[in-house]
């Protein structure tokens, strides 16, 4: 108990000193984060208000199935934080230097890897609590819950849900490793990267939504009774329906009821955390030797990549142009976890836009017909976002302690910057437009709004690159080597906070012409929208703004860094 | 003619001064040493000579080139081994080579052939197609020095080229380093091992505090090297 006390009183103390150093530049760091993510965090709060007050008091949707729904986002929640945990504990728990460093101390593995367990869950859940915790206060301000209802929640039911995710990802990922080193990882991967499709698929497919909807109404105006009955039986064994039914059981003033789920999840991830450190103790070592081997077979194997690409292969542009963009290319696939993440993502891109393709909505009005165009051109540019904090984000920290070889060479570091910029513009751009193109049409069946939704996420595309990678060389990392670290990093976390404060600007431009048009559309024959170009052109303009500053900044921190 | 020009150079971090009023001429097949205590402001130096500090004022010129008005010229003109090889961990030795070499603009065949040279110099043939995240510190200096001498610089600024080196590695960095400045080559070295400066320069200064405290020609300095140098530096 001593070591692991140790351990944690210096990497505490390291944190605070470096938390309180003052200086300007860290100082205005902090101010800028804590406004951006205050305002955030507000505008969440009055976000899940509002959509509480108006799924009860004007949808009249009642208790039971609005905690139902929020049931579904919790399993989402439970999958996002668990496949968070899955990818960031590979890196923390097994190729960070600290555990080679710990591990050749007498510190016992299963400390280790609670150490390190506490490192990633913090790291890869610290966004997503501060969401979740803005949620639940909007939720709770909604129904008037009493102080201690968000202590309760927070810390005996939120946390120990979120923990549950957690261990369960580490503790799968140790057992996955020594699976991966008998059938080969490119196999498990394959067969993980399916099973969570397969899982999210299977969730939905059985609490079937839409017939869930249907079911309840029949019953209204009896809706805010317990309709359990309606429940399959396998979720009851899940903790986001734990949560839920928490949650719907305070709300009705029912604590002997709601307590026991509390109970449920406490024990739970009590439990797992006890079988997490007994298989950490039988487990942890082997699997931390079996990456390690893996990693020195693949480092001693003289083989030369095949392909165009290889950096000892003929010039395709010139040398310069081609001494770079080969070399992100290795150091990008090289990467388990780049590529890795890249695959996840792929995987959650084509199921959003087979969901978006399958979906069977009927709309009543053009204000309806509004909101679902909007949250599929929002949920496009959110993960556009997302690709954009996980992979352009990093692109100058990881230039890393080699950073020397590039400053000095005779390399223009403006041209370096327009380099990182437009090959990442290249990538993001062809992969954005296909999801949006894809989507918007499969969805509303209009060239119209399709091609309006492509102009417009080229816009969004131009902003989001364009300030990724400048504020990934404001707040460049170059010791962090690992990328999902300096994606997860408070400058990240507060370069995303912006991109979605940009793409709330964009969809409030966006909602009163597209309501117009869905009226047109309904009311009037054919729609003859060119007053909606305004709007098009505004956004167009903040974007063009916003990229040519967040350029100026991008190539100045770039000048001077390193 | 002095292919190192350093004129009035000085670096403050905020209030310290770690460079003061530095000034230096060395002249071209010149091995140019530069001694110092830790903290003495040596690797600062290079680092203004190389481009990768500002100074906060005077000028630094390579082959008649000013490092800040003129740097891509200036970074053609020589080839740089940090103190800390940090190589990419993913790429082999090879590639690191390939792409320095696309760095500083050189054709692809020139690229192929200049590695085939430098291989056999440094003796690297044997890990160079290994990652580098498997190399010892001695194999990611004979990379590094490989790297810097691609491009046939005719400077060649090196910090540290001993430390961390077997002894069959030192023999063989010394032996290139003599090599290469009967050829013509310049080089600036900043080392601590004062055997080394003794064997292999032309030429010395002994930097403390900033400032240059010392400059001598070994070969026609009469006593202890290491006796003079703790002496001065104490």
């Amino acid at each position: 108990m001593r070591e692991l006390l140790v351990v944690l009183n210096t990497r505490a103390q390291s944190f605070l000193k470096h938390a309180f150093e003052f200086r300007w530049q860290s100082l205005v760091q902090n101010l800028s984060s804590l406004l951006i993510f205050g305002g955030f965090t507000i505008a969440v709060f009055f976000i899940s208000r509002s959509v509480t007050d108006y799924a009860m008091s004007q949808a009249h949707i009642g208790l039971f199935l609005f905690h139902r729904f929020l049931s579904m986002l919790l399993y989402v929640f439970f999958v996002t934080v668990n496949v968070g945990n899955m990818i960031v504990s590979f890196g923390t728990l097994y190729r960070s230097q600290e555990v080679g460093f710990l591990m050749s101390l007498p510190i016992s593995h299963a400390k280790i890897f609670l150490i390190k367990f506490v490192d990633n869950f913090f790291y890869s859940s610290s966004t997503l609590t501060l969401i979740g915790l803005a949620v639940l206060l909007g939720y709770g301000s909604y129904f008037d819950m009493p102080w201690y209802f968000y202590f309760v929640v927070i810390f005996l039911v939120m946390l120990p849900f979120m923990l549950i995710s957690g261990i369960l990802a580490v503790t799968a990922l140790m057992l996955l490793i020594r699976i991966g080193a008998r059938i080969g990882f490119r196999l498990l991967l394959m067969l993980l990267v399916g099973a969570y499709g397969a899982s999210v698929y299977a969730y939905f497919r059985i609490t079937n939504p839409m017939a869930l909807v249907e079911d309840v109404m029949k019953l209204w105006p009896n809706v805010n009774d317990y309709l359990g009955y309606l429940d399959p039986q396998f979720v009851k064994f899940l903790p986001n329906h734990w949560v839920a039914e928490f949650l719907y059981w305070s709300i009705n003033g029912d604590p002997a009821r709601a307590v026991p789920y509390l109970a449920l999840l406490v024990l739970t991830m009590l439990g797992l955390i006890a079988v997490a450190g007994l298989m950490a103790r039988k487990f942890y070592y082997e699997s931390w030797l079996a990456v390690s081997n893996l990693q020195a077979a693949k480092n001693n194997s003289a083989s030369k990549p095949p392909g165009l690409f290889r950096l000892d292969g003929k010039n395709l542009f010139s040398p310069k142009l081609d001494a770079l963009m080969r070399r992100d290319f290795w150091l990008f696939f090289r990467e388990p976890s780049q590529w890795l993440h890249l695959v996840l993502m792929f995987v959650l891109l084509l199921m959003f836009v087979v969901s978006v393709a399958t979906m069977n909505i009927r709309f009543d009005s053009p204000g309806m017909e509004t909101n679902a165009f909007l949250i599929v051109f929002l949920f496009n540019g959110f993960l556009v976002a997302s690709i954009c904090l996980r992979f352009i984000f990093p692109l100058v920290s990881l230039e890393g302690d080699a950073f020397w070889v590039i400053r000095s060479a005779p390399i223009v570091m403006n041209r370096l910057y327009w380099y990182k910029v437009l090959g990442s513009m290249g990538v993001v751009l062809a992969l954005a437009e296909t999801l949006t193109i894809s989507s918007v049409f499969l969805f509303s069946q209009s060239v119209y709004l399709t091609t309006i939704a492509a102009i417009m996420m080229f816009f969004v595309v131009l902003t989001l690159v364009g300030t990724n990678v400048a504020a990934g060389g404001y707040f460049a990392v170059f010791k962090e080597k690992n990328p999902m670290r300096i994606a997860s990093s408070q400058g990240a976390s507060l370069t995303f906070l912006g991109s979605m404060v940009y793409l709330t600007f964009v969809s409030t431009l966006l909602v009163i012409p597209f309501n117009r048009y869905f009226q047109q559309s309904e009311f009037a024959g054919m729609a003859t929208p060119h007053w909606m170009h305004w709007s098009f052109i505004l956004i167009g303009l903040i974007s063009m703004a916003i990229f040519f500053l967040s350029s100026f900044i991008g190539v100045k921190a770039l000048r001077r860094s390193g | 003619m002095a292919m190192i020009e350093i004129q009035h150079i000085t670096k403050k971090f905020g209030s310290f001064t770690a460079v003061n009023n530095l000034s230096l001429s060395i002249e071209s097949g010149q091995l140019f040493g530069f001694l110092g205590p830790n903290g003495a402001g040596k690797t600062t130096t290079i680092k203004m000579l190389t481009g990768l500090y500002e100074p906060t004022s005077g000028h630094c010129f390579i082959n008649g080139h000013d490092v800040h008005w003129t740097p891509l010229e200036a970074k053609r003109s020589f080839g740089y081994v940090p103190d800390q090889p940090f190589l990419y961990d993913k790429l082999s030795g090879r590639e690191f080579l390939h792409f320095v070499g696309g760095l500083f603009g050189m054709p692809y065949e020139s690229v192929k052939a200049k590695v085939d040279e430098v291989k056999d110099y440094f003796e690297i043939g044997s890990f160079m197609d290994k990652r580098a995240e498997e190399y010892s510190q001695g194999m990611k200096q004979r990379i590094v020095l490989s790297a810097a001498l691609m491009h046939n610089p005719p400077v060649l600024i090196i910090d540290e080229p001993i430390v961390g080196l077997d002894p069959r590695s030192a023999r063989l960095v010394k032996d290139v380093l003599k090599q290469k400045t009967k050829e013509g080559l310049t080089v600036f070295m900043s080392t601590h091992l004062l055997e080394v400066v003794e064997e292999l320069c032309d030429r010395i200064a002994i930097i403390k505090n900033g400032r240059i405290i010392y400059e001598d020609v070994p070969a026609q300095r009469n006593g202890d090297l290491e006796e003079m140098f703790l002496e001065l530096t104490k």
